[in-house]
């Protein structure tokens, strides 16, 4: 978990460097008086995994991303907005699927992901144009890894047969139906931004697939599921493991099935923690994007 | 203010700080991030709106930083004292990003002395992406997708 001096040395270097501002903070915190607290009044992140009424785990909460990638090596976050902030880490375990980075979801993968020619050549396009395309540019929704790792954090509604995402990014929101109905068919109904998913328990992970999603064929800013442009296609399948093994802690191992765009199946791992507190606020991301207009391309 | 809400100020600062800013566009589609500049002048407009925030400053004096790769690191500086202060504008990270690094709609007055310092257009133009806006000789950090975007 965490380092408690070091986070201290760090709250204290930040807090210097922010008191100025943050003496008036313009988004003040909401703390739940139900959070688990050690005898100093902390929130032990490693309190047990909340649960609801019918014993479930409750993922509900607000998250932000975090990683558990191996140390030095890629990492999960990036973006720390102009401060050298570095994203909390869970340990580091050997044994679980390579840790996606918000850039590269294979940037901890050995070789790479597996993508078919077709796909490299659609990454390498994508790229050659600083990546311009990439859905967020427009306010658009992103690829679920994207959204999974977006530094904006997102809020877990969680009822007995669904769950809600709310992504404070473009606003973003994933419906997903616990209530037992079965994936539909492919192309019924018509393929969505973010696919038509169903999950269901198996112990204390919830296995949420995914299919009907609007892939890299239906226009260039569709089927980006990183922000360098890892694409997927209309025939992607996607199936996500979540677990919430502590309070404070959200594992998410995503796993892609894509033949036009992965030589074989993958799967990446994506840390979240909670942010007790912390409530989303209003983003209307297309209430003055001039991006394109900027840079001179439309 | 007692030692315990300086040290929950201290905190809450962390809490605040660690919830990284906003990753959007594509910051090297539009931004140099081998160009730096630094600027002064007095503001004249501050657009609260997203997906990014803009504001507009009178520059009295612009400097370009060296590129990364020059060891001698000495700051180029113009000054337009005598000439028309010059319009720029500069991009900031999104409100919801600002506001939980501390900003509001009224954090840059019209006729405020600031400096700016970030990353100039890759087109040339009089825009640039700030990093941190120093108003009353308090730094603000501004959230830029510099980190967070290819």
């Amino acid at each position: 978990m965490i380092e408690w001096p070091a986070l201290l040395k760090l709250a204290v270097g930040i807090g210097v460097a922010l008191s100025v501002v943050n003496v008036n903070a313009q988004w003040p915190l909401r703390e739940d008086p139900g959070l688990p607290r050690d005898a100093k009044g902390t929130v032990r992140m490693d309190a047990p995994t909340p649960r609801t009424a019918d014993g479930k785990p409750d993922f509900s909460g607000v998250w932000m991303r975090a990683e558990s990638g191996p140390p030095k090596e890629g990492r999960g976050g990036g973006g720390g907005g102009g401060i050298d902030i570095p994203v909390e880490r869970f340990p580091y375990d050997p044994k679980g699927p390579p840790v996606a980075t918000f850039f590269e979801a294979g940037g901890n993968m050995a070789g790479g992901l597996p993508y078919t020619p077709w796909a490299a050549e659609l990454r390498k396009a994508r790229l050659a144009v600083n990546a311009r395309d990439n859905p967020d540019a427009m306010c658009l929704p992103m690829g679920f890894l994207q959204f999974h790792q977006q530094p904006q954090p997102r809020m877990i509604v969680q009822t007995r047969t669904m769950i809600l995402i709310e992504y404070e990014a473009n606003s973003g929101i994933r419906h997903i139906y616990l209530d037992g109905r079965p994936l539909p068919p492919q192309g019924e109904p018509q393929p969505w931004w973010y696919g038509y998913s169903v999950g269901r328990w198996e112990g204390d992970t919830l296995v949420v697939e995914t299919n009907n999603l609007r892939g890299a064929e239906d226009g260039p800013h569709d089927g980006w599921l990183d922000v360098n442009g890892s694409p997927y296609t209309r025939q992607a399948r996607f199936t996500e493991r979540i677990r919430r093994p502590t309070f404070g802690h959200l594992q998410i191992d995503l796993t892609v099935e894509d033949a036009k765009a992965y030589t074989k199946p993958w799967t990446v791992r994506v840390d979240q923690r909670i942010l007790p507190g912390h409530e989303l606020i209003e983003a209307i991301c297309n209430e003055n994007q001039q991006f394109r207009q900027r840079i001179k391309i439309d | 203010m007692t030692t315990r809400n300086s040290f929950v100020t201290v905190l809450a600062g962390a809490v605040m700080a660690v919830v990284p800013v906003i990753a959007h566009h594509s910051f090297s589609a539009e931004f140099d991030a081998t160009k730096e500049i630094k600027a002064t002048g007095k503001v004249t407009t501050l657009e609260w709106t997203n997906p990014h925030a803009w504001f507009h400053v009178d520059i009295s004096e612009i400097c370009e930083g060296p590129a990364e790769s020059e060891k001698n690191k000495t700051w180029k500086c113009a000054n337009a004292s005598g000439a028309q202060p010059v319009d720029w504008a500069f991009e900031l990270a999104s409100p919801n990003g600002l506001m939980r690094l501390g900003w509001s709609r009224n954090s840059l007055k019209n006729g405020e002395v600031v400096t700016v310092e970030g990353t100039r257009a890759k087109d040339g133009s009089r825009k640039g992406n700030a990093r941190s806006v120093v108003v009353n000789g308090k730094r603000l950090f501004a959230g830029s997708s510099q980190a967070s975007t290819p």
